[in-house]
């Protein structure tokens, strides 16, 4: 029986906190906090948004994956890795860190 | 011997245990739109829960809430908890029991059973596979 189904990974350095998967999520369990930075170059000034904290809460997932078809810059995917019961509600909110493909950690 | 009357409710008052673990009961409670009930049955069709053997008496009893409470429904929860003897826990089975799940916003459903009864044990997923559901049951006996 196959486990490919039972994690979504994030590669936060693949995301430009464009929102959509959080817009896209039918029961918003995405939760993104970005903050904006202007960049001083040779031409105009260029504004980039940054990352600050991208929270997928397992309490209410249901899995469906419409957050890794809509990702523009595929930073999610599915993962092999079961999200475990717990004995929390907010056990169940994965942060950056948490929701890191653990493959990507292996291959530093 | 756990002695739960949950009149009204379907599959009401039935009794497992996990298989290779006698004492250990496990009760049902099907409520409402539960289509996480499907995924209990499934891990008794699979032969992870077996009937429970009713001379037995058990270390602990699991109420396990499969599926989306609505308020009209709450009573029922309570009676259902009220009615567990001996120690007792409540698993959330998927993200409906947990949160209210995709219906949380709904004027008719509860936000998560764990406003209405203690919940000892959250099992994500819509639905959760069966053996994540004994795997919690497991590791809550194993906690206790």
């Amino acid at each position: 029986m196959s486990d490919a189904h039972a994690f979504i990974a994030l590669d936060s350095a693949a995301c430009t906190s464009c929102l959509v998967c959080a817009r896209e999520c039918p029961d918003w369990c995405i939760h993104i906090e970005q903050h904006s930075e202007t960049l001083a170059g040779d031409g105009r000034p260029r504004t980039v948004k940054l990352l600050d904290s991208f929270v997928i809460d397992w309490s209410s997932c249901m899995f469906c994956g419409i957050c890794i078809e809509v990702c523009p810059y595929d930073a999610l995917s599915w993962a092999p890795k079961p999200v475990v019961a717990e004995s929390t509600r907010a056990g169940l909110a994965y942060g950056i860190s948490e929701l890191a493909d653990p493959k990507m950690d292996d291959e530093g | 011997m756990t002695a739960i009357d949950m009149t009204g409710l379907r599959g009401a008052g039935r009794t497992y245990a996990v298989t290779g673990r006698p004492g250990l009961h496990v009760s049902v409670a099907n409520l409402g739109l539960a289509c996480c009930a499907v995924e209990f049955g499934s891990a008794v069709t699979r032969g992870l829960l077996e009937p429970a053997d009713p001379t037995l008496e058990p270390e602990m009893t699991v109420l396990v809430v499969s599926g989306t409470l609505t308020h009209r429904l709450t009573p029922a929860l309570v009676e259902a908890w009220d009615a567990v003897v001996g120690p007792r826990v409540v698993l959330a089975l998927g993200a409906c029991a947990t949160s209210g799940g995709p219906y949380w916003d709904s004027y008719a459903v509860v936000e998560g059973i764990d406003s209405v009864v203690p919940v000892a044990s959250y099992v994500p997923g819509c639905p959760p596979r069966p053996e994540a559901l004994v795997a919690a049951i497991v590791s809550l006996a194993d906690a206790s």
